[in-house]
């Protein structure tokens, strides 16, 4: 952009002009960055939930949805190196509230998992993918995008007829696909605040 | 009568720095160096005379050991942010 070095007069309009391109630029610096948060735990869900599922296959055991925890282990480190990239990249309403939001997904799905696998047996596939479709659902109205609402629906409501009617380790491949949308997303958000 | 134009206000760079800040929960001095594309000298005098009208809060302190100046909008920089963008819209009127 041309710099803004000299304290000219200005007109009305160029008053105007200059307060909605410094309010859009600032705007799409904050929410591009936001996108590679989506890629990140996309990317991550991708690779952890195809790694579950060729050793649940190839071994027959369940057990190997333990590694489910690598990814708030490895996924949170690698957001703090992400941040250590962009130090100055403030945070705006739209970012704080899907962060916000993400961050609660994240807590349910941790705890559930722990009281389904340690105390009372559920369809945890089932809760989760709904959880990530109404997060993904939220974080599309939060950044008037239809596009991701519409993905967030899919997810959720499409998620939760595959996690009943699937079985056994195939149930992974439906992180594989959110993995995927999510993925998608970022690459949305990107495009549009280019 | 067209109501006057809050001065500290009608200046590009205090301007964009303002619009900026009304945006967003904070800021730091490089971001705004950034966005707007000034230079540090300038945009630190233009910084100062915020601050002094009370119109944002700077806070100046570390990250890691790199110096870092943290700038905040205040409610009465909102107010008067609001009171000019109202302003402007009559003229245009």
């Amino acid at each position: 952009m041309e710099n803004i070095e000299q304290n000219k007069e200005m007109t009305a309009q160029q008053s105007l002009n200059i307060i909605s391109q410094m309010i859009n630029d600032s705007r799409r610096t904050i929410l591009q960055s936001s996108a590679k948060h989506f890629m990140l735990w996309g990317g991550l869900l991708i690779v952890v939930s195809l790694l579950i599922f060729w050793l649940w296959q190839s071994s027959g055991n369940p057990i190997w949805n333990v590694a489910w925890f690598v990814m708030p282990a490895l996924g949170f480190p690698m957001v703090r190196i992400l941040e250590r990239k962009e130090t100055d990249v403030p945070q705006n309403k739209i970012n704080m509230n899907i962060g916000l939001i993400w961050l609660t997904y994240c807590i349910f799905a941790v705890l559930i998992s722990v009281i389904a696998m340690l105390w009372v047996p559920m369809n945890i596939s089932l809760i989760i993918v709904v959880l990530v479709g109404f997060a993904e659902c939220i974080s599309g109205f939060l950044l008037k995008n239809w596009a991701i609402t519409i993905s967030g629906f899919i997810i959720g409501i499409g998620g939760a007829v595959m996690a009943s009617a699937l079985l056994g380790a195939e149930q992974l491949l439906i992180f594989t696909v959110c993995g995927i949308m999510l993925v998608v997303t970022g690459l949305i958000i990107k495009s549009q605040y280019k | 009568m067209l109501p006057k134009l809050d001065p500290l206000l009608h200046s590009e760079l205090r301007l964009a720095v303002m619009s900026i800040l009304a945006g967003v929960e904070d800021a730091e001095f490089s971001y705004l160096k950034k966005q707007t594309g000034a230079t540090s000298g300038n945009l630190s005098v233009q910084i100062e005379k915020l601050s002094a009208a009370g119109y944002i809060s700077v806070e100046k302190g570390f990250k890691g050991k790199v110096p870092c100046t943290t700038c905040k909008i205040t409610t009465e920089g909102l107010d008067a942010f609001e009171k000019y963008v109202n302003a402007l819209k009559e003229y245009l009127i």
